[in-house]
């Protein structure tokens, strides 16, 4: 099967034009200091999802560099997930030194025992007396605007607008459809020679897959006559972008694949709200999610591009499925986190080569073909966001 | 001796009706970047012989180890499912790569699991 159109997505979006698109904001630093303060001080940044916190008490701690931040999602004791600034209100020292725990009461700060509880309030200073009207109940941990959506927990230093409304047609395109079904399965972090806008556009386009993939998916996606991936839907919703792809009804899984497919014969717990075979969502600034139509449930494979400086990005990688049942079902998870990692790895390469040639500064410009227009979607949301908050 | 569910223990590495995979124990590793390792310092011949073992019994394996609940599994099975676990891990090498690395992919120690 084979789909010969061309430039469809510039005829469907002709708003987008169709010029090289500068170099530059991917390799200058001052370009990169902006982005720091106009995109991500003010924007909604993934930082896990409440499979990671269960249980009342439950925490994580996420470092967001770019912010200088190092964030507290704990669950309270009334079941809510808050968000704080990692830090004691005394003098400033970190609070949880640890990645990930349970606070089975209170978070106490190592240097002077100051204790909160699990919604933040400052519960008990020792020695409270020798201090000079202090007044607890205004010295809990700094909130953060913290906000959950499909069980993907997001974050904003300084919001401009509920998480909903940044999400604008986002929110009514991803239905609330198996998402509590979702467990975090594993995880890998590649810190790269790279800027995060170069990692982010080589994961955001389907050209890349007949070459950079050959060995790997030669025949898994709709493609051209010649090979070439054709998308079924490229979607704007404002600042982020759909796109989906159909898997070749021809597809030929090679014998472990197929065999894997085969042995998971539970009935499906998950299915994710899709309309394609494959779907790369982009929530910008700096987070993809990737959905995966499976026979028997629906995954989920999430980027995170954090940038540490205009030359290093911090690729964390997530996988989401619904916990295994058994063996059969173990087995098939694996087999797909495993091939994907493996494609991953095929990417990453590129994400550092790529940079080296544009820090070159020998080509001022990237030339886009049609099915490349979410990566010209988010440049051109990206000038504009910055632009808007210029001198603001 | 009967082992919990009834079978009869053996004193080999694996449960008895899969003896017949004992030559590949050693590919019974618990974590994945052992995995790794294990597929890029073998042989390609090497690959070749525990994909082609492990593929003809695979549905017989997997039927076994169904049985089990996956957080109480019996030390012999645990072993048997971690060498389906390597046997995903080889499979694309055998199969995609006709060699034990993945062609143009980062080295694996720079592209390790997270916590």
């Amino acid at each position: 099967m084979s789909v010969d159109v061309f430039k469809r997505w510039a005829k469907e979006h002709p708003e987008m034009g169709t010029a090289p698109v500068p170099v530059e904001p991917l390799v200058s630093p001052e370009y990169f200091e902006l982005e720091r303060e106009r995109i991500f001080r003010r924007s909604w940044l993934c930082v896990g999802n409440v499979c990671e916190i269960p249980e009342r008490g439950d925490y994580i701690v996420r470092e967001v560099a770019i912010c200088d931040a190092q964030l507290l999602i704990i669950r309270g004791n009334d079941g809510l997930v808050r968000g704080f600034h990692n830090v004691c209100s005394h003098r400033g020292n970190t609070l949880a030194w640890d990645a990930k725990g349970r606070c089975r009461g209170y978070m106490t700060c190592n240097f002077h025992s100051w204790a909160y509880d699990s919604a933040g309030q400052l519960k008990w200073v020792p020695d409270e007396a020798n201090f000079f009207g202090l007044d607890k109940s205004q010295l809990g941990l700094t909130a953060i605007a913290t906000e959950v959506f499909r069980g993907f927990i997001f974050i904003n230093l300084a919001p401009e607008q509920t998480l909903a409304e940044y999400l604008e047609g986002v929110t009514e395109r991803m239905k609330p459809e198996g998402f509590d079904q979702l467990r975090l399965q594993r995880m890998y972090r590649f810190e790269e020679r790279s800027n995060w806008k170069v990692s982010m556009d080589a994961q955001n386009e389907g050209y890349h897959v007949f070459s950079q993939h050959r060995y790997l998916m030669p025949k898994l996606f709709i493609t051209t006559k010649e090979g070439c991936m054709r998308s079924a839907e490229m979607t704007f919703f404002g600042r982020h972008s759909v796109s989906g792809s159909g898997i070749d009804p021809n597809y030929q899984p090679f014998p472990v694949e197929g065999l894997m497919f085969q042995i998971d014969k539970g009935p499906s717990r998950c299915r994710l709200p899709m309309q394609h075979g494959f779907e790369f969502h982009l929530i910008f600034p700096n987070f993809a999610m990737l959905f995966f139509r499976f026979p028997a449930n629906d995954f989920c494979i999430t980027h995170n591009f954090w940038p540490l400086a205009v030359d290093r990005t911090l690729w964390e990688i997530r996988f989401y499925a619904p916990a295994p049942l058994n063996a059969a079902e173990l087995l098939s998870q694996d087999f797909m986190q495993t091939f994907n990692r493996v494609v991953f790895d095929e990417d990453a390469t590129a994400h550092e080569t790529v940079h080296a040639g544009l820090a070159s500064r020998a080509k001022k410009h990237l030339i886009l073909q049609d099915e490349e227009i979410a990566i010209r979607h988010f440049h051109k949301v990206l000038d504009e966001q910055m632009a808007i908050r210029n001198g603001a | 001796m009967r082992g919990e569910h009834g079978i009869a223990r053996s004193d080999g590495e694996l449960p008895e009706s899969f003896r017949d995979l004992e030559p590949f124990a050693h590919w019974a590793l618990s974590a994945e970047v052992e995995r790794m390792a294990a597929r890029e310092n073998s042989t390609f011949e090497e690959l070749q012989v525990f994909y082609d073992a492990m593929m003809r019994r695979l549905p017989a394996i997997v039927e076994y180890l169904n049985q089990f609940p996956l957080d109480r599994m019996p030390e012999q099975a645990q072993r048997l499912l971690n060498m389906a676990l390597s046997l995903n891990e080889v499979s694309i090498a055998v199969k995609r790569y006709r060699q034990p690395r993945v062609i143009n992919g980062r080295e694996r120690a720079r592209f390790f699991p997270g916590q």
